[in-house]
């Protein structure tokens, strides 16, 4: 059963990935008349690999970030950044221009080439995710407070990217800006959009991948220990807090790859994928899909933006955030597990509990404490 | 397998004082290697407060707690962060039983092996043979050899606190201490608890704190009587309930306490 359970996973993201992998050419066929359409699932997988490394925090660790839109924003303006600097030629932007900037700032000079904006691209979060997590961590801060100093923490990140416009445009974000495969827009640029479509896709099987060999050895069932008891894993040798932050420091980095995935399906990235409601919005993906699971954040993460990519452009769209906001909490009162615990634990239950009845009715003086 | 009869662990002169109220006052004791030796006394005696000292939970206000390994040189306890104590090869059953109640048995057991506590070894390290057979020779010991998977949360009370002594047992420790392990026991299970002591004992010392007086006798080498945070009277079993003073103590509890 447990085998089973297991490769059950497996095969749901397989069945995900060809899914996925057949869109492109479902466009090229005509079956999808919009090219839309790629570039949404293109976001949707990145906000998938962003779900599975807060599943690997949350669902398996206990750690519940509200936070982690900064991650995904520092990720996203890394390589932003950089598609910037490839549309200025590497010159100062106009954003810069209006700041009263007359030369290229010393923070955006590693974006000029892509291996530097990489390097960013994983440092900047790494670092801070890392302090972050050293001293909350090392302190024993933990469970609501630590959500509330996460979302304290992403709405500070949020006023300095507002209140430094002349670096970072402020509100407006970083705007007019290709992919790092070049144009994607248009029917001539096709090919580099599928392109991208399934460097994204491999992006995401290489997360999924690197998520379920982690959480497959004994670092997942310490994660899972220091999420049961915490004091205990403590009182068994492991020091605890540096588990915490490197599950902590590697969420983070996913994130960040995330980010920087999004920026090219988006075009651009702004600070409200920094705010808290977004971070909030991605706790959800992964309660709705399933907690401490990985496959279920990936299903959470495409369900969720498929209803709203459906039904928020309708009539619909003033209720939507009432929508999620019902099914969120529809979700943690009724189903813990999320669609992957409905599927694998509670449907089983009803199916079991159906039977247990039948049998009784049919011996009344039967066995009913059997398979309940 | 007993070997000589030392001092294994040397408490001197512990106060706690929290926020003006002293929780130990000068408790000085000393372990002998192989022994099972029992802190008892009344509610609010500070037993459990003395085991949170040893193993790191606790700071004491003054005083010091001096382990003596059998194979190497001392160590200071007093200080340590809890994770080095255990390491050190001191290892805490609490009162309340903590097990990973959503991991199996033998996960649990496996989180609990000496050593291998970093996380490179988690990710990439594999337990050995011999560890595999420890942790099977110890679930023997204590009763749950063929419950291995099933979920530790799913165990009745008294399993998971042999699970727990077991968690302690695998990781071959010096010194276990057990704080109340009989606690929410029927009969039948305390005296096979006491049983499981006397066997591990030959191999480690045993530390328990415990309110069941009949549990005491069957089990106790040594007996240290707190009351009030001050140590009122230490001996055997025999010369410490014969003790007026702890007659006083205990008046109205006694063996009536089980």
């Amino acid at each position: 059963m447990k085998r089973f359970k297991k490769q059950g996973a497996n095969l749901s993201f397989v069945l995900i990935v060809v899914i996925l992998a057949a869109m492109p050419l479902l466009l090229q066929a005509g079956v999808i008349s919009a090219s839309s359409t790629i570039l949404f699932l293109g976001k949707c997988i990145a906000f998938a690999i962003v779900a599975m490394g807060l599943d690997l925090i949350w669902g398996y660790a206990g750690i519940l970030s509200l936070g982690h839109g900064l991650y995904f924003a520092l990720g996203g303006y890394a390589m932003a950044m950089y598609l910037k600097l490839q549309a200025t030629g590497g010159g100062i932007t106009d954003f810069m221009h209006v700041g009263g900037l007359t030369e290229l700032p010393a923070i955006w000079q590693p974006f000029q080439t892509l291996p530097g904006a990489l390097v960013m691209l994983v440092l900047v979060p790494t670092l801070v995710s890392g302090l972050v997590g050293y001293f909350i961590f090392k302190n024993r801060v933990k469970g609501v407070y630590f959500s509330i100093i996460s979302q304290a923490l992403t709405w500070a990140a949020y006023s300095i990217f507002i209140a430094l416009s002349p670096y970072t445009n402020g509100n407006v974000g970083i705007t007019e800006i290709q992919t790092v495969l070049g144009s994607i827009r248009g029917e001539k640029n096709r090919a580099q959009m599928f392109l991208l479509f399934y460097g994204a896709l491999i992006l995401m099987a290489i997360v999924y991948a690197l998520c379920r060999f982690l959480t497959g050895r004994k670092f997942g069932k310490l994660l899972v220990a220091i999420r049961d008891g915490e004091n205990r894993t403590y009182f068994s040798g492991y020091q605890v807090s540096r588990y915490k932050t490197f599950a902590y420091v590697l969420s983070a980095i996913i994130a960040a790859l995330a980010g920087a995935l999004f920026v090219n399906f988006n075009g651009s990235i702004t600070p409200s994928q920094m705010t808290i409601s977004y971070s909030i919005t991605m706790v959800i993906w992964v309660a709705v899909g399933g907690r401490g699971t990985i496959i279920g954040a990936v299903i959470g993460a495409f369900v969720i933006n498929l209803c709203e990519y459906n039904l928020s452009s309708g009539s619909l769209v003033d209720l939507w955030q009432y929508i999620i906001g019902g099914i969120f909490v529809v979700t943690i009162l009724f189903f813990k597990g999320g669609l992957v615990g409905l599927v694998c634990e509670q449907i089983p239950a009803w199916i079991r509990r159906l039977r247990s009845r039948a049998a009784t009715a049919r011996e009344p003086a039967g066995q009913v404490q059997k398979g309940v | 397998m007993v070997q000589e009869k030392g001092v294994v662990l040397d408490i001197r002169g512990i106060s706690v004082c929290f926020d003006g109220f002293y929780a130990l006052t000068e408790v000085s004791a000393a372990v002998k290697r192989h022994s099972i030796h029992f802190f008892i006394g009344p509610n609010g005696a500070g037993k459990t407060t003395l085991l949170d000292i040893i193993c790191g939970k606790t700071r004491p206000t003054s005083g010091t707690v001096i382990f003596h390994p059998a194979a190497r040189s001392d160590v200071r306890l007093t200080g340590m962060p809890e994770y080095r104590i255990v390491r050190e090869g001191i290892g805490r059953k609490f009162q309340v039983p903590s097990v990973f109640a959503g991991l199996t048995v033998w996960d649990n057991m496996l989180l609990s092996l000496k050593g291998h506590k970093g996380i490179w070894d988690s990710i990439f390290g594999k337990p050995s043979k011999e560890e595999l057979e420890q942790v099977d020779a110890v679930l023997a010991r204590v009763g749950l050899r063929d419950r291995t998977q099933e979920r530790a949360g799913a165990l009745a009370h008294g399993e998971k606190q042999w699970l727990e002594i077991a968690m302690q047992l695998v990781q071959k420790p010096e010194i276990i201490m057990l704080d109340e392990p009989a606690a929410g026991m029927g009969k039948p299970e305390t005296m096979r608890t006491g049983e499981i002591l006397r066997e591990i004992k030959n191999e480690c010392t045993v530390i328990v704190i415990e309110h069941d007086m009949d549990f005491v006798r069957q089990t106790a080498d040594v007996v240290t009587v707190l009351h009030e945070g001050k140590v009122l009277t230490e001996g055997t079993v025999d010369t410490v309930l014969a003790d007026p003073t702890v007659q006083a103590v205990y008046l109205g509890r006694g063996s009536a306490a089980s």
